[in-house]
């Protein structure tokens, strides 16, 4: 071999090496830069909140022993605390980006913390400020409202100078995805419920039953065709099908949860199909032949024999669907709709997380950073999923050999 | 129905023998084809639902608005003359070229990139850097589209911005035709990937043996033989891949810019797809703008159906070679 | 093999990386042509904005615009700016921060203050639609309807507002000086279900308003369904008024159309939404006029040296 020929051959060997570099350099370029716009907001106060603030509007008892714990040492600089009231406030950002006044800190003897009632209940239960809530508007009887937009000085100044108020109101932290991970856990249920018994059947009938003739041909091409169509087709489709059949038959009144997972069911038949008629090929004939020969019928033989050997097919199918359903997006756009929520109902709208994300890239307040923050979760779902498709896949592959 | 019929004949004529495990059998066999055509339903379920609302914009009125003109709808230069909700004036002519030219270019820059990696995972690649990549295109592929549609809005819109900024020329911001282009590339990556590699390990060892015998190197074999006979394979990627890049919707839509005539062949002009063309504004929208969507769906799906079938035509021109 | 397929993955990587880093930073060019952007026809930031400067044709008619105008969302627009340094474009102040740069409009600052000062002239109404008066199922329902109009134009009621980013209109009253007027307020109506819809820009707002006021109202249950501006008078006096998803009240981030006319006093207004035009933060400019902005949005002014003079 002369050397000219050795060196094309490495440079042509060089070629196929870039290439395939090429996949891996996406692949951490897409995690880098999720990960460094995204991680600022990662905790697990976002997976346990609700997205909307929960509002209180308190009022206040007569005042007779007003607070004298001195400031704690540890608060910060840019902190404002009253003796008077016990409390420390501090301007800062929620998680959509909007300048608000935090507690920071409330003393055990502050007004705020034993004389407060809600005004919301009936029977006008007590209510306590909590470090961490966010302090929007204080009401006071002969003066101005001392508003959040002010600043935290401003507020404190306010209070400071009155010895009681009208009202205060203050809610919780919003911005959370408690929410569209709930959504998002009932879409991988019901839809894996509705496509995993059809899809299995259907396989179950094209690997065993299925005669060879024309019909079943036409059967089995429907099927692929489904395969390549794009998911913004399915969720016309589910839009105008899905959507007007729950409307009519539950007390859904537009496009809700389970109009999503009847959408998203389709998407998922041909995966599903396809990766377990892969698992029931690979079972040997001779299973099925011992099975009928000892006297087994075709039901006893498909359910006791075929089935549990394609458990690890049908496994691997689940999982990738699963993986499938949580990165949907166009189809469920359509078919559910892009209306952020916390009370989940499946007969209601709300978003999973990939919609989230959507609904905060197109909505207003623009909030790059928390679609950042839900865009690493979701690619940490989904690589957990895989790797665990390959586990599943490494377990049961040799089984037969 | 043929096959129900003669399911009824065959169980008719059992049923002179019969055990109660027959009758089981029966209704098993007859439940599981029933599941069966239900998969299968679905594919005419979606054409026929999505025909009859996309056709509503040309045969009603739309509420006093006019009916659309069809042959104006599919050559039309502008998505839409005059006011919103009053007028009947739709084209997607420049939408269907915008995103015909952009799927061939995403396919032109993921097919060599897809192909090269593919051949060395199976054949070149030392078997833990194989496993390595098999794993990593596998992550792409689960990557969701909303997630590329992030990372395009904000890393490839900038990298596009300062390119044109190089070349000269002042871009809106990085949305354009290649943002798309680049976007819909890396996302159709490892659907070719993927597939390719399964065509390239399914070339019969032989062929490669003679090669070898032949006194070609290795490389050589590689490239000249391997690759010519998974031809086939690798074009069913590319089928899969345009199909993938013709029906994108959500990343497609935060970085085309959205342009509103056409069509668009420069590099860095803005653009639209048929996608997002049907993504924009939905939230909002009401009557002859919204019902006009599904007529864009149809007309996506027509230019799906008539890509697949070209290239399915080019490669049984290609022809085959001898495969495992 | 492994040496050389480490060395150019490496090489691949850093390049790959250093071409995305940032920019060099050049002059500013003045004579560069500005880069035009806007929302979709259906978004009522846009018809708040055309009207805003007085460009009504451009409301909902893409063709009166620029050639080459860019379509983007809100989110689109601002991080858009930040890329774009020759762009202009329009988002509303909820949005705002310091890393694009808000230009004053005829003069004055785009601020929270100047806006409530009602100095700041680039804004959007929020607008409300009730049921007609004659049209409740009863009586309580109509009454705890109107008494919420009240309420939302009390001091309590701005003061909410306020604290969601949007800006009231003036008020002079608090609820209490007012709720002797409304004694539906006064019994139980914690059976009485009120159901909220229309704009779901409005959304956050509303349901402030309404968690905050259904305790001062016989506890009546605030149900919330937002799917979007023109559902808001469809629902409550349009063509699905009396189907499954009526509403009480309805609300629309845009005014209302000739064709959602409603009966007499059962439309209003409940807040103002600032509008500001931004640029890069590298753009010279500081201030626009509302005939130049019409000028850029038309197409009249093309490049930045017409505005910088």
């Amino acid at each position: 071999m002369s050397n000219k020929r050795k060196r094309i051959d490495l440079i042509y060997q060089g070629i196929t090496y870039a290439a395939a570099s090429v996949a891996v350099i996406v692949l951490s370029m897409i995690f880098i830069y999720v990960f460094t716009n995204g991680s600022g907001l990662l905790n697990f106060g976002l997976i346990t909140t609700d997205y909307h603030a929960k509002f209180y509007n308190s009022g206040i008892q007569e005042v007779d022993q007003f607070s004298t714990a001195p400031r704690p040492d540890n608060l910060g600089e840019d902190t404002y605390y009253s003796e008077k009231w016990g409390i420390a406030l501090a301007d800062s950002e929620d998680r959509e980006g909007k300048l608000v006044i935090t507690v920071e800190y409330v003393s055990e003897d502050s007004p705020l913390k034993n004389l407060m009632y809600d005004k919301n209940s009936e029977d006008e239960k007590p209510i306590q400020l909590e470090e961490g809530d966010i302090l929007g508007t204080i009401k006071f009887n002969d003066k101005g409202s001392a508003l959040s937009i002010y600043g935290a000085k401003n507020m404190l100044d306010e209070l400071d100078e009155e010895d009681t108020f009208r009202e205060m109101v203050f809610y919780t932290k919003g911005g959370g995805i408690r929410g569209s991970i709930i959504t998002t856990l009932y879409l991988i249920g019901l839809t894996m419920l509705l496509a995993l018994p059809i899809g299995v059947f259907t396989a179950i009938y094209l690997n065993e039953f299925a005669p060879i003739n024309r019909f079943t041909n036409i059967l089995r091409s429907m099927i692929e065709v489904l395969t390549g169509v794009p998911s913004i087709i399915f969720g016309l489709m589910g839009l105008a099908v899905f959507v007007p059949l729950t409307v009519k038959y539950t007390p859904a009144d537009s496009g809700n949860i389970i109009s999503g997972a009847m959408t998203l069911a389709v998407i998922l038949l041909p995966v599903i199909i396809r990766s377990t008629e892969e698992s029931l090929k690979v079972v040997p004939d001779a299973f099925r032949q011992a099975s009928l020969a000892l006297g087994a019928n075709e039901t006893q033989t498909t359910f006791k024999v075929v089935l549990p050997s394609a458990i690890p097919g049908i496994l691997t199918a689940t999982l990738l669907a699963i993986g499938r359903v949580i990165g949907e997006s166009a189809a469920l756009i359509f078919a559910i709709g892009t209306a952020i929520k916390d009370d989940i109902s499946i007969f209601g709208k709300s978003t999973s997380l990939a919609v989230h994300i959507w609904s905060l890239m197109t909505d207003e307040p623009a909030n790059i950073e928390l679609a950042s923050t839900i865009a690493v979760i979701i690619l940490i779902i989904v690589l957990a999923l895989n790797l665990l498709v390959k586990l599943v896949s490494k377990k049961f592959t040799k089984k037969f050999d | 129905m043929t096959e129900i019929k003669k399911q009824i004949t065959r169980f008719k004529k059992k049923f002179n023998f019969n055990s109660k495990k027959e009758v089981i059998d029966f209704l098993v066999r007859t439940f599981f084809l029933l599941s069966t055509i239900l998969s299968a339903s679905f594919i005419v379920i979606i054409i026929i639902f999505i025909a009859q609302k996309g056709v509503i914009p040309f045969v009603t009125d739309n509420d006093g608005i006019g009916r659309v003109n069809l042959w104006k709808f599919l050559t039309g230069l502008d998505w839409l003359k005059g006011t919103a909700f009053k007028s009947n004036l739709y084209g997607v002519g420049f939408i269907i070229i915008n995103t015909l030219y952009i799927s061939f270019f995403a396919l032109l820059i993921s097919m060599p990139i897809g192909v090269l990696t593919a051949l060395f995972i199976a054949k070149i690649a030392p078997k833990k850097i194989a496993e390595f990549l098999r794993t990593v295109v596998e992550l792409l592929a689960a990557v969701p589209s909303i997630v590329y549609g992030l990372f395009g809005s904000g890393l490839i819109l900038t990298l596009v911005y300062n390119l044109a900024k190089i070349f000269g020329v002042q871009s809106k911001g990085g949305n354009s035709v290649l943002a798309v282009i680049l976007v819909l590339a890396l996302m159709i990556l490892p659907t070719i990937t993927a597939l390719s590699e399964v065509a390239i390990r399914s070339v019969n060892k032989d062929i490669e043996h003679g090669s070898l015998a032949l006194g070609a190197t290795r490389t050589q074999t590689n490239f000249k033989v391997v690759l010519s006979s998974a031809k086939s394979g690798i074009f069913s990627a590319a089928i899969l891949g345009l199909g993938r890049a013709l029906g994108e919707a959500t990343a497609v839509s935060l970085v085309a810019g959205n342009a509103r005539s056409g069509p668009s062949l420069a590099f860095f002009e803005i653009t639209s797809t048929l996608t997002s063309t049907m993504l924009q504004g939905l939230k909002e929208t009401i009557g002859i703008d919204y019902d006009i969507r599904f007529s864009v769906g149809l007309v996506l799906m027509v230019v799906i159906l008539f890509s697949n079938l070209t290239l399915n035509f080019i490669k049984k021109k290609v022809g085959n070679v001898d495969v495992k | 093999m492994k040496k050389l397929f480490l060395v150019i993955l490496s090489i691949t990587f850093v390049f790959g990386l250093s071409a995305c880093g940032d920019t060099t930073e050049e002059e500013w060019d003045t004579s560069s042509s500005i880069s035009v952007y806007t929302r979709d026809t259906t978004s009522g930031t846009r018809a708040g904005f055309m009207g805003g400067i007085g460009f009504d044709e451009a409301k909902e008619d893409d063709g009166v615009l620029v050639d080459g105008f860019v379509i983007k969302d809100n989110t689109g627009i601002f991080s858009t700016m930040q890329t774009d340094e020759f762009g202009i474009g329009y988002i509303s102040m909820a949005t705002l921060t310091d890393d694009v740069k808000g230009l004053a409009f005829n003069g004055v600052e785009p601020t929270i203050a100047n806006t409530m000062a009602n100095e700041y002239e680039l804004k959007r109404p929020f607008n409300y639609v009730t049921r007609a008066l004659d049209d409740y199922a009863s009586d309580t329902e109509k009454n705890i309807t109107l008494a919420f109009v009240a309420f939302m134009k009390t001091l309590d009621g701005s003061d909410i507002i306020t604290n969601q980013g949007a800006i009231p209109l003036e008020s002079t009253q608090t609820w209490d000086e007012i709720k002797a007027d409304y004694p539906v307020c006064e019994q139980d109506n914690s059976g009485v279900t009120i159901k909220f819809g229309g704009s779901d820009s409005i959304e956050k707002i509303a349901k402030a308003l309404t968690e905050s006021f259904a305790p001062k109202c016989g506890n009546f249950v605030p149900e919330h369904d937002h799917t979007g501006s023109s559902d808001g008078f469809k629902r409550t006096q349009g063509e699905e008024k009396d189907g499954d998803n009526y509403k009480h009240i309805g609300f629309a981030s845009r005014p209302f159309k000739d064709s959602e006319a409603g009966a007499e006093g059962t439309q209003g207004q409940l807040a103002n939404d600032a509008i500001v035009a931004i640029v890069h933060k590298s753009n010279p400019l500081n201030g626009v006029t509302a005939e130049e902005l019409v000028k850029i949005y038309s197409g009249e002014i093309t490049t930045w040296d017409e505005l910088l003079d």
